[in-house]
């Protein structure tokens, strides 16, 4: 079974989860597990980095539905940065760049966290 | 190819070919004009950008003419024309779609048209006045349409032939742009039907490994809302004819899912306001709509309905496609199969985790019971025990206590299984103990009485009877604590009961003594003990057996042998029951003085 590994690193006031490998309807618990423990820390600025994502199912991309609500409702959000063109593909398909922000670099999305931040 | 498809608009080459075109027809249309028109058919030959095409020719067009305004038609469907381009004009006529009821052949005038035409009347209401055909290989495929000129001037005849050139060049640009969009398109929907297939496929592989029907209808969830992009939604499963929710996520409280019931009916995925159309799904339509459900995707197994998936409004504002309610019965119905799996294995496990239980039940049981029955002088006693399949609490035996004393007991512990067959073991234990210690039978019983209450909680009882024979007196004495009195049948004929006793064992502590009933066996006297699973044993209309009518077997045969007694009733109980499973067990113990 192909492996998916989620890691999460804090940064100042933003927290990083970094994807690896394909999530599916088999891995999703593990990502959602993530987010879970997300909030419950009450980490709501969440930065996706998906540059090791190999592949993301729609059971995976439910997961990120599943939690959007109630990091917007605490005044934060998930943001999604460096995406293979394949992942992205799988996102713009079904439509989500239109409901999060999609950044080509993991940094862009840290700033503009930052920016929101401090006022 | 990847390079065209990058080519944008150049802002340089635009507006140097419009403005080259405007200087060129300052004079008459003469050799010079040749090398603009080259350079415009560069730019929109070398774009598939549909809107960048259309939007040169027609400022191209609007530019060299002096017209202010300008819009660009194109054919949807045979007559039908839809505006996707407007300059100078009210913008909200993009989009629109007008019937042209006959070809247009070349370029014409909107006032030398009839006016009875409706599809005239909108083009002079936005003052469009010169219609040129787009023609590709001959077939019309657009329509550009211009203005009044600014100063009044009149198109000549020159004019319509440039204009004409200048459309028509870029209709082989518009036309392949078309195919290009159209191919996008194409391969756009294949991706998505390529992403549900992956979807089906993931969730059939993951659900074919998942038991749990409460992560069925999470991995479920998750789908959804990736694939279709919902965040309001329940799941209902059928339970009992009814649908009752197992997962939700509503805005509005849903106290009652009765209502739900008439979508046991539904045949396929539907959206709301479609069932609001009909008559038997109109108030469950209403009820849908009140708590913000859009579409309804019916989970079903053999044609039966066995659970529904209920929708909110996408997220992205879109509405349902015919293809998203295909995928939604698909994936719903491929969930439920594994969820009825899940229901099944649940059953299974349960099953068999019962039939264990009981082979210990019977085990245990089966270990109290005596395998030999000891020999009492002058005396022939017989016994039986047939368990039902519930294993019930019966217990039987005879012990041999001094030289001439025995103990014979029969009892039957309320409830069924393993609870039933240890609570036993503890009686079983405590007779043991206390009967060979000289104890009066009526102080035994007692004790074992207190013991069974403190041991038991209060649903637990025994009935109980015991006696001791002395084999050379024939003195029988016995106490029975609320067990079916065992019958006396006398040598003579006559038949007496053994009644005398007290309570129940395990109801309350001891607070009146048990009594103590004796009698003396004659030679030929019959003492018949049995339990409730012979008195009660039922037919098919789940009528007992009574006791009276064991009476009246037992008349018959008291006479013979205590196997042979047996034999009879087991007999007249056969009869009786017909082959209806028996519910209790059957436990009969018979001595016979000699």
């Amino acid at each position: 079974m192909a492996d998916f590994k989620v890691h999460q690193r804090d940064g100042e006031g933003v927290s990083v989860i970094d994807l690896k490998g394909y999530l599916d309807a088999h891995t999703a618990p593990d990502l959602e597990n993530a987010f879970q423990k997300l909030l419950s820390d009450r980490k709501y600025n969440i930065v996706v980095n998906c540059k090791e994502l190999t592949y993301i199912s729609s059971a995976g991309l439910g997961v990120f539905m599943a939690f959007i609500e109630d990091v917007r409702k605490n005044q934060g959000d998930i943001k999604l940065s460096n995406m293979s063109p394949k992942v992205y593909n799988v996102f713009d398909l079904l439509g989500f760049p239109i409901l999060y922000e999609i950044f080509k670099d993991e940094q862009e999305a840290v700033v503009r966290f930052r920016a929101t931040l401090k006022p | 190819m990847n390079r065209a498809l990058k080519a944008k608009p150049s802002s340089k080459t635009v507006p140097s070919a419009q403005k080259r075109l405007r200087t060129s027809v300052k004079g008459s249309a003469d050799v010079s004009d040749v090398v603009p028109l080259f350079e415009f058919s560069n730019v929109v030959n070398s774009s598939v950008d549909l809107k960048f095409i259309l939007g040169t020719v027609l400022l191209t067009v609007m530019g060299k003419m002096l017209v202010s305004k300008g819009m660009v038609l194109l054919k949807r469907e045979p007559g039908e024309f839809e505006v996707v381009n407007a300059k100078g004009v009210d913008p909200l006529t993009i989009g629109k779609k007008i019937e042209i009821d006959r070809p247009i052949r070349s370029v014409e005038h909107a006032d030398r048209v009839r006016a009875t035409q409706p599809w005239m009347s909108f083009f002079r209401e936005h003052s469009q006045k010169l219609l040129v055909p787009i023609l590709a290989q001959k077939r019309i495929i657009g329509l550009l349409t211009l203005g009044d000129r600014l100063g009044g001037k009149k198109y000549t005849k020159t004019e319509h032939q440039l204009i004409n050139s200048l459309v028509n060049l870029s209709a082989a640009a518009i036309e392949k742009a078309l195919m290009i969009k159209q191919l996008r398109d194409v391969n756009r929907s294949l991706d998505r039907k390529y992403q549900e297939l992956n979807t089906l496929f993931d969730l059939s592989k993951e659900f074919n490994i998942i038991l749990d029907a409460e992560k069925v209808i999470r991995l479920l969830t998750f789908s959804l809302m990736g694939q279709i992009g919902v965040n309001r939604y329940a799941f209902c499963l059928e339970d009992g004819g009814k649908l009752r929710f197992a997962a939700s996520k509503l805005d509005t409280e849903v106290r009652s899912t009765e209502v739900l019931r008439s979508l046991c009916a539904l045949k396929g995925a539907d959206l709301v306001e479609n069932l609001a159309k009909q008559k038997r799904f109109f108030i469950v339509a209403e009820f849908l709509a009140q708590i913000g459900i859009v579409a309804v995707v019916p989970m079903q197994i053999q044609n039966q309905v066995k659970g529904a998936v209920l929708l909110g409004e996408k997220l992205r504002g879109a509405d349902y496609t015919k293809g998203d309610l295909e995928f939604l019965y698909s994936l719903a119905n491929l969930a439920i199969i594994s969820i009825e799996n899940a229901r099944l294995f649940r059953e299974a496990i349960e099953k068999q985790k019962m039939e264990d239980e009981l082979a210990i039940a019977r085990e245990i049981q089966q270990g109290l019971l005596p395998t030999t029955l000891p020999k009492i002088p002058g005396f022939e006693v017989a016994a039986i025990n047939i368990t039902s399949k519930q294993v019930g609490g019966d217990y039987y035996d005879v012990l041999p206590i001094h030289f001439d004393e025995y103990i014979l007991v029969i009892g039957d512990v309320s409830g069924k299984g393993t609870p039933a067959a240890l609570l036993m073991a503890n009686v079983q234990a405590a007779l043991r103990a206390f009967a060979p210690m000289g104890m009066s039978l009526p102080v035994a019983t007692a004790r074992i009485n207190d013991l069974t209450c403190s041991n038991t909680g209060q649903d637990k009882f025994i009935t109980f009877f015991w006696g001791s024979l002395n084999s050379v007196t024939k003195e029988f004495r016995y106490v029975n604590a609320g067990h079916n009195p065992p019958f006396l049948l006398r040598a003579d004929g006559t038949i007496e009961r053994l009644e005398l006793g007290g309570i129940i064992l395990g109801l309350m502590k001891t607070l009146t003594p048990y009594q103590e009933g004796s009698v003396t066996l004659g030679q030929g006297d019959v003492v018949f003990m049995f339990t409730d699973g012979v008195s009660e044993a039922m037919d098919s209309q789940e009528v007992d057996f009574t006791e009276e009518r064991l009476e009246e077997v037992l008349k018959t045969v008291r006479t013979k042998t205590p196997s042979e007694i047996i034999h009879a009733v087991q007999a007249a109980l056969e009869t009786h029951t017909q082959g209806t499973p028996q519910s209790d067990d059957i436990t009969v113990l018979v001595i016979k003085a000699l």
